[in-house]
């Protein structure tokens, strides 16, 4: 905390609230909060994280270096936003971004993919005895549930694990986009009626056993079975359903797992689903990157253009918080096979919503896209940016196993420009 | 809990009295004690609760089959129990059960979530194989743990080096688990900062990571050879990266920072313990006597003939490795090599062990009596400190005691806490929270306590006679689609989504695809025990390392052609491609024990839903509470689904089909399968209206059984 600077920043005037009890005098953190005006207060309710595995090239996706030998084979072409250029594998994604924010200069630690991963996806770095949680638990545990739906849903891929903070915080997981989870229908064979009087019987069965006394352990398990009923028989769950979206839609999203992915996921949160994560993988470009990403750019565009553009006009794109995120970048240099190496020192991230003001490019790497040139942003700092965004307070303790108190968000700074 | 019985069997099996005979025990070892010494304890602390009755025969029947060998009892064995005599049987079933083969599986699941061990990680199958067969050979608990603590090799050939492979290596790591693990002390806080809570300090930490200090891990460049090893200099360090006169650091000596106990009431125990060792000795002297030694030569021609026999036996073998290697190999001195055990490493493993050090004792005993009793006398498990105490230290020390004297035997433990009454007491049911908790505390009573995720799934498959067929013959045949693993065709790469249509297969309704893949969460690889320690064991640990030192003297030239060859068996493999097929197969599902699955099983898998944890975090235990998946996957998986299921050839077929029907006895036998206990004269009418209800006998069996293991009764346990 900086307590002799002249002017106290807001980040150690909640920091100092929260450790005198979340209260600075007398105004609770929301109360402060509120007190900034609304372009500060936090606006996002839900996010959608598009997780790119494998180290996504920065200068093929969102920091061309046209002109320098490091540009390789794609140019950068022109977005909504003068002066901001991205590569030419988003042709759609460029109409929007005055919606999206750019990151250009987060600076990684990590070169190999498990460590790199871990800290992108926690915000800590590895250590050999204790597991943190990823971004999304962190949410889910923060935010309160609304619905009938599982608040945080892993499609096409795992989901970091909720560790200490429990099982509730687990990722809900969706194999193929559009695939019904055969665990939330009655087995095979088992038809609607015959499966609804089973259940009438078991909570009945259970009640008996329960008895008179009121045991913890069988209350929560009767909770647990409730709430599986309840999911099963919401009317909500057609939110995982895809077959009625008109093919119109479909085709406009790419009709791809991806493109599935995405329009899942933005059902998803308008249902009140607060953390979807979108895994897709292929991005270990070591050879024919060009090739590789031209090919990730044809499925990803229409998809991230169209959810962009669709959020933005229903609305919910200001408390929906979009991320595209990646373990780290790839060599600028080109290697013989033409293809692009593991590359922490310098890499992108692309934000949209969520209360972020679009148009932006933070920071940014040097000529060839070596090295943050200025404004480097620590990987923490995005986790304490999420958080900004979604009003958590990244700096609170939860305790392990082993009894340490852990911060959410291993410290970082906000990056307040984005919220300006 | 009380049930009232008014059948036949129920007469049989009505309540027993408790016996503390003296003639069951084959060891001089035998724990008899434990419930004196806690009762005297529970005086000398004021307590004048009434305890909770011994629970009933039935109860402590499904109890001592869950906690000895995963699963709940069969029909079959239910009767064996019967015909036993009512005042030594449980004695008697606890003596079998210790020797019923799936005691070792059981109990290694103990082993594998203590040490962390996962068979996916480096040596972790083999650490995990070796564990079983120490159980099941009754390898004495504090050889077991010495091994981990100072074994160097290779990954696999040399089981016991799962354990420090599994942090690494790292020392840091290592300080934190072995003192956690092995004597429930948490000094990883220290590791940062001087304890806040206790008095172990930073320099405590550090000196007991420098017993790892020169351990280090090693997987070679090309093979991906994966061993441990000791180096000269260690990296643990004093002062601290980061403080202020951390400018000079120094290699920090090795010191443990435990007291060691010196005379007290443990050195009877202690000399008990030396007779037992002295006679074990004697008897081991005998059988060496039987057999020659082997000599290094042997050992070294021996080793030269199983590598030649290794390379012949891979086809097109571009180098012969092992000539070349073996003409290195003169060169080097059997057993100084590279994974030369560790000195430091065998001194703290002694150090550990030492029957004077109260912590080793304490530490397992109070374990093993949490997992069985359901709440640790310390708790939790590994938070043995000063601020912690032990709720009935006396109690916890008679066992440590024990335990030791004992010759450090599992089973005898084991054995000891569930002859007790302790173990065997009743819930508090019917009582308040205070009461019942006030009881649980003094261990008057027994905490209720979930099946771990294991036993739950087996006991399922019990339950609904899945071990085996059930279905004749084509009685369940289905068409299906089926995933296949064929060799991709050379192709021009294609992007990951275009493979995954391809895996999709383009006339593939959704649903099918769901059907081929949709209940993965519930089968598991499955791992043969035998069979890991025999592939590792073609070599000897001696001549694995022997193989690693060779290798360390191959020249770069020799190492690229080995990587060469690996990558070239790779470019043949693995390159596939899943491709779908229709086909018409017999749908007559049998599964295995999760006990031998790989274990952690994968994050959204039965027994990870149900509480395995990962076995990654220090400190972390098996998370028992509720979700909703678990709700999910009992009411709707495909286990339950199967075990509810009747088949023709499974007993209560002819209770439902046919001229011997007998509704009544089915409804008895469901109970008894299910829930180890006979209905009440309620429960059979009300069976029988769900059975009626469902207007096909076989239906409603499959309604009734469906309500029996999905009801709370069937998971936690009497």
């Amino acid at each position: 905390m900086h307590c002799n600077e002249y002017k106290l920043s807001r980040r150690s005037m909640l920091g100092a609230t929260a450790a005198a009890g979340a209260t600075f005098m007398g105004f609770s953190v929301q109360q402060l909060l509120a007190l900034e005006g609304t372009s500060h207060a936090p606006k996002a309710e839900n996010v959608i994280l598009f997780w790119n595995g494998g180290g996504m090239s920065h200068i093929d996706t969102w920091d061309p270096k046209p002109g320098r030998p490091t540009q390789g084979e794609f140019e950068a072409i022109k977005t909504s936003v003068p002066d901001m250029q991205i590569s030419e594998i988003w042709p759609e994604l460029s109409k929007q971004m005055h919606h999206c924010s750019l990151i250009r200069s987060i600076a990684g630690t990590q070169g190999a993919h498990g460590r790199a991963t871990y800290n992108l996806q926690t915000s800590y770095n590895q250590s050999a005895n204790l597991i943190h949680p990823g971004f999304g638990s962190v949410v889910v545990h923060e935010k309160q549930k609304v619905g009938d739906l599982p608040a945080y849903v892993s499609i096409s891929g795992r989901a970091p694990r909720a560790s200490y903070l429990g099982q509730t915080c687990e990722a809900y997981f969706v194999g193929n986009p559009g695939e019904k989870d055969p665990y939330l229908s009655f087995p095979e064979g088992i038809q609607q009626e015959r499966g609804n009087a089973r259940l009438e019987r078991l909570a009945k069965f259970n009640n008996r056993f329960a008895g008179s006394n009121r045991n913890a352990a069988l209350e929560a398990t009767q909770t647990s079975i409730e709430e599986a009923v309840r999911l099963m028989r919401s009317p909500a769950l057609k939110a995982f359903e895809l077959d009625k979206v008109p093919t119109a839609t479909l085709n406009r999203y790419g009709d791809t797992a991806f493109g599935r992915g995405a329009l899942l996921a933005k059902q998803l949160v308008e249902t009140g689903v607060r953390f979807v994560q979108v895994n897709r993988g292929g991005f270990d470009t070591h050879t024919e990157n060009f090739t590789a990403m031209r090919n990730h750019g044809e499925i990803m565009d229409p998809a991230l253009a169209s959810l962009i553009e669709d959020l933005a006009e229903s609305g919910m794109l200001e408390k929906t918080l979009v991320v595209m995120l990646s373990e780290f970048g790839r060599t600028p240099k080109i290697n013989m096979n033409a293809g692009r190496d593991h590359y922490p020192s310098v890499f992108s991230c692309f934000m949209a919503g969520g209360g972020t003001k679009g148009g932006q490019v933070i920071g940014s790497s040097d000529e060839n896209g070596e090295q943050p040139q200025d404004r480097p942003v620590q990987v923490p700092d995005l986790h304490a940016t999420f958080c900004h965004a979604l009003g958590i307070d990244s700096a609170k303790e939860v305790i392990t196993p082993l009894a340490r108190p852990m911060k959410l968000v291993d410290g970082g700074e906000v990056v307040t420009e984005l919220f300006v | 809990m009380t049930r009232s019985f008014s059948t036949p069997l129920a007469a049989m099996i009505s309540v027993a009295i408790l016996c503390t005979s003296t003639n069951i025990s084959a060891a001089d070892s035998a724990i008899t004690g434990l419930s004196d010494v806690l009762a005297k304890e529970n005086a000398s602390n004021g307590v004048s609760l009434t305890p909770m009755p011994v629970a009933d025969a039935a109860t402590f029947l499904r109890r001592a089959y869950v906690d000895l060998v995963g699963r709940i009892p069969t029909e079959v064995e239910i009767r064996q129990f019967a015909e036993l005599p009512q005042q030594t049987r449980r004695e008697q079933l606890i003596d079998q059960l210790l020797q019923h083969e799936r005691f070792a599986d059981t109990w290694t699941a103990f082993y594998a979530d203590m040490l962390r061990l996962r068979s996916n990680a480096d040596g972790g199958a083999a650490a995990i194989a070796f564990v079983h067969k120490a159980v099941q050979d009754g390898t004495p608990y504090d050889k077991l743990a010495k091994g981990f603590i100072s074994a160097n090799g290779k990954a696999g050939a040399t089981p016991e080096v799962g354990f420090i492979l599994g942090d690494n290596a790292d020392p840091m790591a290592l300080a934190g688990a072995t003192s956690q693990v092995f004597l429930g002390v948490r000094v990883a806080c220290a590791q940062c900062h001087d304890h806040p809570f206790d008095s172990w300090t930073q320099h405590d930490f550090y000196g007991l990571a420098a017993y790892f200090g020169k351990t280090r891990r090693i997987e070679t460049q090309f093979t991906n050879t994966v061993y441990t090893t000791e180096v000269k200099e260690s990296t643990v360090l004093w002062p601290p990266e980061g403080q202020e006169d951390a400018s000079d650091r120094k290699p920090m000596a090795p010191r443990f920072p435990f007291i060691l106990a010196k005379s007290d009431n443990s050195s009877q125990a202690i000399s008990r313990l030396e007779k037992l060792r002295t006679a074990y000795a004697v008897a081991a002297e005998g059988e060496r006597a039987k057999k020659p030694e082997t000599s290094v030569d042997d050992l070294l021609s021996d080793l030269d003939g199983k590598v030649d026999k290794a390379a012949r036996g891979k086809k097109r073998n571009t180098l012969d490795v092992a000539a070349e290697a073996k003409r290195d190999a003169r060169n080097l001195r059997i057993g100084s090599g590279i994974a030369s055990e560790s000195e430091l490493r065998a001194e703290l493993a002694e150090l550990i062990t030492d029957p004077k050090n109260r912590y080793f004792s304490r530490c397992f005993a109070n374990r093993v009596w949490a997992h069985l009793v359901g709440r640790g006398i310390v708790e939790p498990i590994d938070d043995f400190s000063d601020s912690n105490p032990p709720s009935h230290p006396q109690t916890l020390d008679y066992l440590a005691d024990e335990f030791v004297a004992s010759g450090y035997d599992l089973k005898t433990l084991i054995r000891g806490i569930m002859i007790s009454e302790p173990y065997q007491r009743s819930h508090a049911s019917g009582t308040n929270a205070i009461e019942q908790a006030a009881l649980e505390d003094a261990f008057l009573a027994t905490p209720m306590r979930r099946m771990l995720s294991e036993v739950i799934f087996d006991s399922v498959i019990t339950a609904g006679h899945l071990f085996e067929v059930k279905h004749p013959a084509g009685q369940n045949l289905k068409t299906v689609w089926q995933q296949n693993r064929v060799n991709k065709t050379p192709q021009k790469s294609e992007s990951a989504d275009d493979q995954q249509m391809a895996a999709s297969g383009a006339a593939m309704q959704p649903k099918t695809r769901m059907v081929a893949s949709s209940y993965n969460l519930e089968s598991a690889i499955e791992l043969d025990f035998d069979a890991i320690l025999k592939k590792n064991s073609e070599l000897s640990p001696q001549e694995a390392n022997v193989a690693i030192d060779r290798m360390a003297v191959m020249s770069k030239e020799e190492l690229e052609a080995v990587r060469m060859q690996q990558q070239e068996r790779q470019r043949t493999n693995t390159e596939y491609i899943d491709r779908f097929v229709k086909a018409t197969v017999d749908d007559n599902p049998t599964f295995t024990s999760s006990f031998r699955m790989a274990s952690p099983a994968a994050p959204e898998h039965f027994l990870r839903v149900f509480g395995q944890t990962d076995r990654t975090q220090l400190g972390e235990h098996r998370d028992q509470s509720p979700s909703m998946r678990q709700a999910l996957m009992m009411l709707n998986g495909r286990l339950t689904h199967e075990a509810s299921r009747v088949g023709n050839l499974e007993p209560v077929h002819a209770l439902l089909i046919g001229e011997h029907a007998d509704l009544s006895q089915a409804i008895q036998l469901a109970y008894r399968e299910i829930l180890t206990r006979q209905p009440t004269v309620d429960e059979i009418t009300e069976a029988k209206t769900i059975i009626a209800d469902a207007g096909k006998p076989l239906e409603g069996m499959a309604d009734l059984r469906w309500l029996l293991l999905n009801c709370d009764e069937f998971r936690f346990l009497p």
